[in-house]
Order: C-alpha cells, then sequence, then structure tokens
C-alpha cells in the first residue's frame, strides 16, 4: 500500500507527499496533492493566497493532520513522529510571532533548549552576520531584523531541512535581495533542502531550483524555471485554423480578439511543430514568469469549460 | 564585472547572465586571461542560485567563450573575441529573427530592414570612435 518511502535517514527525497486530501467541515483544501522534494534542493512552492500552501506546510510539520494519503518529511510520518521531525527540520512560519517583550539574545537562549543539537556559537555567529541588536527588543525590529531573527531561530540546530512559509511577505525589495542572499549563503551553500512558499513566481525565479504551483488545492504544474518558460508559451492565431489543432493543444489560457485567438499552451514545442507540420501561421509569444503564473493559477479554473465551449462556437459553420 | 537582473523579464536569468558576459567579452572589458568571480561569489552578489551561475559558466565554456580550470576558477579564454561560436551565432539568428519579425509587422520592406541595420552598425563606430578619441586624450 505504502507508495512512499519509510527508510529514516536515508529517504531520496526531503518531502514527500502522495495523494493528500484535507478538508475543513465540508471545505475541501487540499485534494490528491502529491509531490515529492529531492535532497539538497531549494524548493518553490507557489500558490495564490488560500491555495492550501500553509495547510500543507502545517501538515509537513504535523501540526495537522491529512484525511488521506501519505506525508513523509526526512522519512518520517509527522502525525506521528512529530517531535522526531520537529528536530531535524528548521521551521519559520508565516508572519512568526515572537515574544514581543523579550530582547534578541534573550529568545535566542529560549529556544536553544528545545534542541538537542543546537549550536550555540552558530547562532551567534548568524546573528552578527544578519547584524542583529542583541539587547534589542523584539516588538522594537524592523520587519526584515524579524525575518532574519526567526531564520536564526530555525537554523541553529542545523536542521537538513528548512521549510519556510511566505518568508519574503512584507519585505521590501532591497531586504527581499538580501534574503535571497542570505538563502543562497546559508542554505544552498550548506547544501541543506530549503522549502518555502511564496506567491510571487519572479520573487523565487533566481533562486528556486524547482518550483511547484498550487492552485484551488490541487498541484498544477512542477518544474524548474527554465522547464516552465520553454513550454509555456503563447501562440497566436487565427480563430478558423484553431479547431484543427486544438485536441492537441494543452490549453492554459484562450482569450479571443476579432478573428485572431491568443492561447496559452503548455507543451509550446509539441504545438509548434504540429503547426507547421500543419502549415498553419501563427506568432509565437514569450511569456514573463508572472504571464505563466498567472495563465495556471487564473487561466484554467474559470476558462477550462469556457474554452472548450468558445471552440466549439469557433469550429467553421457546416 | 557588472551585471544587471532583469526581475520579471521574459528573458531567463541565466541568459541574462550569459549574454551580458559575452558583451562584456566582445566589448573588451573582460579580456583573454582574466578570471572571473568564482560561482559562489557571483551567486552571492547577484542573489541568484549556484547551479544556474554554474550553468551559465558551462555553457560558455562550451561556446569557447571562458574556459574553466580544475581548482583554479573560470577565465575569459584566449582568443574569446574572436569570431562567434556557432552557439552564440545560433542564439544571435533567434534574437535577429524576433526583431525581423517586429520590423515586418511595422510594414517595413526587406531593404528598409537592412538599411536601418546598416544605421544602427554605423552608430556603433562612431560610438566606438568617439571613445577611443576619449581615451586617448
Amino acid at each position: 500500500m505504502s507508495q512512499v518511502s519509510n527508510s529514516d535517514g536515508s529517504a531520496k527525497y526531503a518531502i514527500e507527499l502522495q495523494g493528500v486530501c484535507k478538508s475543513f467541515r465540508r471545505t475541501q483544501v487540499l485534494s490528491n496533492l502529491t509531490m515529492r522534494v529531492e535532497r539538497g534542493k531549494t524548493f518553490a512552492f507557489l500558490g495564490r493566497n488560500g491555495a492550501g500552501k500553509t495547510t500543507s506546510i502545517r501538515m509537513l510539520l504535523g501540526l495537522l493532520k491529512c484525511d488521506q494519503g501519505e506525508v513523509r518529511v526526512l522519512g518520517l510520518d509527522p502525525a506521528t513522529e512529530a517531535l522526531k521531525v520537529r528536530a531535524r527540520v528548521g521551521y519559520l512560519a508565516e508572519d512568526q510571532q515572537m515574544y514581543g517583550w523579550m530582547r534578541v539574545h534573550e529568545i535566542v537562549r529560549f529556544v536553544a533548549p528545545f534542541y538537542a543539537t543546537w549550536d550555540h556559537d552558530l547562532a551567534l555567529k548568524y546573528l552578527r552576520e544578519f547584524e542583529l541588536p542583541l539587547a534589542t527588543k523584539i516588538k522594537h525590529l524592523s520587519k526584515g531584523q524579524n525575518v532574519r531573527l526567526g531564520l536564526v531561530l530555525a537554523l541553529a540546530h542545523r536542521p537538513e531541512l528548512v521549510i519556510l512559509d511566505d518568508p519574503a511577505l512584507g519585505l521590501d525589495p532591497v531586504m527581499r535581495k538580501q534574503f535571497n542572499r542570505d538563502l543562497i549563503t546559508h542554505l544552498q551553500g550548506e547544501g541543506r533542502t530549503v522549502f518555502y512558499s511564496s506567491h510571487l513566481l519572479y520573487e523565487v525565479e533566481p533562486v528556486a531550483d524547482e518550483v511547484a504551483i498550487l492552485d484551488g488545492g490541487r498541484l498544477v504544474r512542477q518544474a524548474d524555471t527554465e522547464t516552465l518558460r520553454r513550454d509555456v508559451k503563447q501562440f497566436v492565431l487565427d480563430r478558423v485554423a484553431l479547431a484543427t489543432v486544438r485536441d492537441d493543444m494543452s490549453v492554459l489560457e484562450l482569450q479571443r480578439a476579432g478573428d485572431d485567438v491568443a492561447v496559452t499552451v503548455q507543451n509550446a514545442a509539441a504545438v509548434r511543430a504540429l503547426l507547421d507540420r500543419e502549415g498553419v501561421g501563427y506568432r509565437v509569444v514569450d511569456l514573463n514568469l508572472d504571464e505563466i503564473f498567472a495563465a495556471y493559477v487564473a487561466g484554467v479554473n474559470d476558462d477550462d469549460a469556457g474554452a472548450a465551449m468558445s471552440v466549439e462556437e469557433l469550429a467553421p459553420q457546416r | 564585472m557588472f551585471l544587471r537582473i532583469e526581475k520579471g523579464s521574459s528573458a531567463p536569468i541565466s541568459r541574462q547572465i550569459a549574454h551580458q558576459i559575452a558583451s562584456l567579452c566582445a566589448a573588451g572589458s573582460l579580456k583573454p586571461g582574466e578570471r572571473l568571480p568564482s560561482v559562489r561569489e557571483l551567486a552571492r552578489d547577484l542573489g541568484v542560485n549556484q547551479n544556474t551561475i554554474l550553468r551559465v559558466y558551462e555553457r560558455l565554456s562550451g561556446d569557447g567563450l571562458l574556459e574553466m580550470r580544475q581548482g583554479q576558477g573560470t577565465f575569459v579564454a584566449d582568443g574569446a573575441k574572436a569570431n562567434a561560436s556557432p552557439g552564440q551565432r545560433a542564439r544571435l539568428i533567434e534574437e535577429l529573427r524576433q526583431i525581423g519579425r517586429q520590423a515586418q509587422s511595422l510594414g517595413l520592406s526587406h531593404e528598409q530592414i537592412h538599411e536601418l541595420l546598416s544605421v544602427a552598425l554605423g552608430e556603433l563606430d562612431e560610438q566606438a570612435a568617439h571613445d577611443l578619441a576619449g581615451n586617448l586624450s
């Protein structure tokens, strides 16, 4: 029955989800989510607000149980071995709240005893590198300093896997870039697995080895960003010609303008070859990552039925 | 070496970096034998994944523009400024094709497009002459 690996230390994947479903009362938040994150990779988990990102992350940490399916983190089931998971995972919650009245050096000493592998020298080194003021009360830290303090607390026990829930949320562009540098220097540079969520594909592009796009509780695509760019393109062609090739297109979005249709597909190479073979005239548009993201999370839901309908409508009159 | 990453562009980051390094070599700002920043350094400076930088260095080495020496680092190859490699040519043709398509959509004829290219090249020559004069004075 078990399709996920269960060996403890040697699991090939840092994270495995297999057919995971989760509902809150009658609202289904995750449906049949299957996803694997290789060890040592930096993995960005993308979706709009409410797509199910935080629910998935809480499940990885054993804070929520799934209704169906299997979850493995470093080969462990977080639902039954939450403490073992927490010992080996660093976690930064979305908008993490820390005791505002504590000073920076106090919270570091407060958190340390929770972890057997806590490395106090490493914590001090990060505090120094992140230029965090030790004697300042947490409530007086800036948003950027707050995130960096959260990172120190998530990293000082040398976790194999780091899970960050929208860490760049609310950071200004300068701090975002600095945050990316921190990720690259302190995490990628040391070969750790990073799993972090965001709702901005172009923000994660410089850093992520791979991205997964979640929409309405389903995984709609997992790939590296260069593959995404290569596969997802917009074709502008005549509406009558479209009917002859529509079946072989994996359509994400379809727009009409007069006699032309703009079709965003996720199998660009095949579509291009097909159009060339059929001798259909077309124009290809390279999309930026925002447009690609929008095609997946905004195009598909509303337009899939609509797209099929409009193509029928478009078919040549007999 | 100054490089600039444009976020949200329709050009992938690896292509942006590769282009800019190739341009710096072509313009002579990076000279044959010159050492480039290490993968780690450049990744940190630009805030870009180390694997991306490594891929760029590998691709440009494949094109004969750079040379990765085991244990020593990455250098601008000798004769990097000479003729463009097949890979570089292929990418240039792709860009020219896009420009050509743009020009055609404006209703320009082949002759007019050639003419515009000549004008642009002429301006580059003038610029180069001007820079040279500036350096000598």
